[in-house]
């Protein structure tokens, strides 16, 4: 319920940022070195990076898209799109 | 006769000798000769070709290989090389000197591909390209996937599964390039350099380079220098994934990580998911048991002190404060009753002792002393008295031998002119006809006037004694 503070922010974070976070936040509540109310707003937002990062792992994308060539920018006035499938 | 000689002796010119010669060696040497030697004398001419010449033990050829046949050859000829080239012998007719015009060139004893590759990575060992220190880190968990290989080859198959096997969350995105033929190397590494140089929109974590398995001459596009350079500039970390286990190409070495196979490009470059979820399990595991431990804690401290007797009985404090007053109020009174008593006790000392002083007995004391002193303080009056007495008597007598007067016993006068008062002392004391006073022994008195004034030897009339007054 309240994770929803931290989704915007979450939502920023690659994979590996949203893990080191995490990993952060659990050895601080561990180590009992942030007050109690703290590590409980520290646990929602913990939480909220768990979820996070399950929500990457689930996305099975198993696609392929091809990058086309693109000229040196010297020569790319109308560049052609960047990705096509 | 001369005609005869001239037809039998055919005078042939310079240029018809040499020619002669190139005919019969053209005629008669094999089109084609192969032959093994030692490069010596090794020329790079500015137009490309190449002159040397192959020498055994005895003998010396002179060769040449144009910059066309050159182009063919992988591998860095150079002096004292063994070589085996093919060929055919060609006479240059302006200088009659023959060469054989080299076409094809093969180190001896080894592939000619095997020495290129072994002199490209001696080349590259010697500049740092392969060293540990320019290596850069993979991406831990990449999520964008750049595959530089052939579009039609298994390979970029390959490294997709066994990529989104480990790890199906991360996107693939195919760079087609040709892997192998000429060209091949020049389009890789110019592949590379366009995605890192539009990585920003990109953003892509890692590169996969590599193709299937292959003859040493199909991968050979992944031991050229202007790859390997290109690999090396890369600012994305890149794995290589060539041929089979055994092939080791010079990209192998100066990419940032290999993998043996495309097959196995996976297992470098992404994590498996089943790892990374239990992993997060793990994580969620301890997160929520550290926070229920902490939770514990704190309720069971919140228990302690609800249990403490503060909380069971909230007039506590004040009983506890309002006996403390008693105890300050008996205390109060005790110390008062102390002082008091200790008071007391103090005058009835003062008193005993005041008592215990007996003035009368002091008195008679100090009357002693008293009378002591007195009589002490009189006799030194007395003394000091008599003593005074007797120096005044003494004074006395020495004054009256001084006094003036007395001298008036021994027959001297005191005169004094009467008009002015003062004492005769000579003759301009007095005028004539001053009335003078003369005082002499026992207050007698006489008084006389001045006749005349004379220096002596004349006789005076009036007798003028120094004295002085009294």
């Amino acid at each position: 319920m309240s994770e929803r503070k931290y989704r915007d922010e979450i939502n920023k974070l690659t994979f590996e940022q949203a893990i080191h976070q995490l990993k952060d936040i659990v050895s601080k509540i561990e180590q009992g070195e942030i007050p109690l109310q703290d590590s409980l707003d520290q646990y929602e937002k913990g939480m909220a990076l768990i979820k996070h990062c399950r929500g990457i792992l689930q996305k099975a994308e198993k696609r392929i898209e091809k990058i086309s060539r693109e000229e040196p920018p010297e020569q790319e006035e109308d560049s052609a799109p960047l990705l096509k499938e | 006769m001369q005609t005869q000689t001239q037809t039998r002796t055919k005078i042939y010119t310079v240029t018809q000798v040499n020619s002669l010669v190139k005919e019969v060696l053209d005629a008669h040497l094999p089109a084609r000769i192969t032959v093994k030697g030692e490069i010596s004398d090794w020329k790079e001419h500015g137009s490309g070709h190449r002159y040397f010449c192959l020498k055994d033990e005895e003998s010396v050829l002179p060769c040449a290989m144009w910059r066309t046949s050159f182009a063919g050859v992988k591998f860095k000829p150079a002096n004292g090389l063994a070589v085996v080239v093919s060929g055919n012998i060609d006479l240059y007719v302006p200088q009659g000197r023959y060469k054989l015009i080299v076409e094809e060139m093969m180190p001896a004893g080894m592939g000619a591909l095997q020495l290129a590759f072994e002199q490209m990575v001696k080349k590259l060992e010697a500049e740092g390209l392969f060293s540990d220190m320019h290596k850069k880190p993979l991406p831990k968990y990449p999520q964008r996937i750049g595959i530089l290989t052939s579009e039609s080859g298994a390979a970029v198959h390959d490294i997709a599964d066994s990529v989104h096997n480990r790890w199906p969350c991360t996107r693939l995105y195919l760079y087609p390039v040709p892997v192998q033929g000429p060209g091949a190397a020049e389009a890789i590494a110019a592949a590379i350099a366009d995605v890192n140089r539009r990585n920003d929109r990109l953003k892509l974590d890692v590169l996969i380079v590599g193709r299937g398995g292959g003859s040493l001459e199909d991968l050979w596009a992944f031991n050229e220098e202007i790859l390997a350079r290109s690999i090396y500039a890369s600012r994305i970390p890149i794995i290589s994934a060539v041929g089979h286990e055994v092939d080791v190409t010079v990209a192998d070495l100066v990419a940032d990580a290999r993998a043996s196979t495309p097959t196995k490009a996976g297992v470098v470059a992404v994590p498996n998911v089943d790892d990374v979820l239990s992993d997060l399990v793990h994580q969620e595991k301890r997160l929520t048991g550290s926070i229920r431990a902490r939770h514990d804690i704190s309720c069971e401290y919140l228990r302690t002190v609800l249990a403490s007797a503060v909380f069971r009985t909230p007039l506590l404090p004040v009983l506890n404060r309002e006996q403390h007053l008693d105890d300050l109020a008996w205390d109060l009174g005790d110390a008062m009753r102390t002082v008091f008593i200790r008071t007391q006790k103090l005058m009835q000392d003062y008193y005993e002792q005041v008592a215990r002083i007996e003035p009368h007995r002091l008195l008679g004391r100090m009357m002693v002393e008293l009378n002591e002193l007195k009589s002490r303080s009189l006799a030194a009056v007395t003394r000091v008295l008599s003593n005074r007495q007797l120096k005044i008597t003494a004074g006395e007598n020495r004054l009256a031998a001084l006094n003036p007067k007395s001298v008036l016993n021994r027959g001297y006068s005191i005169t004094m002119n009467k008009q002015t008062g003062r004492v005769v002392r000579t003759a301009e004391d007095v005028q004539t006809d001053d009335l003078l006073m003369t005082e002499l022994a026992n207050d007698n008195l006489i008084e006389s006037r001045v006749t005349n004034k004379l220096k002596r030897d004349l006789t005076a009339e009036t007798e003028t004694p120094d004295a002085s007054d009294d």
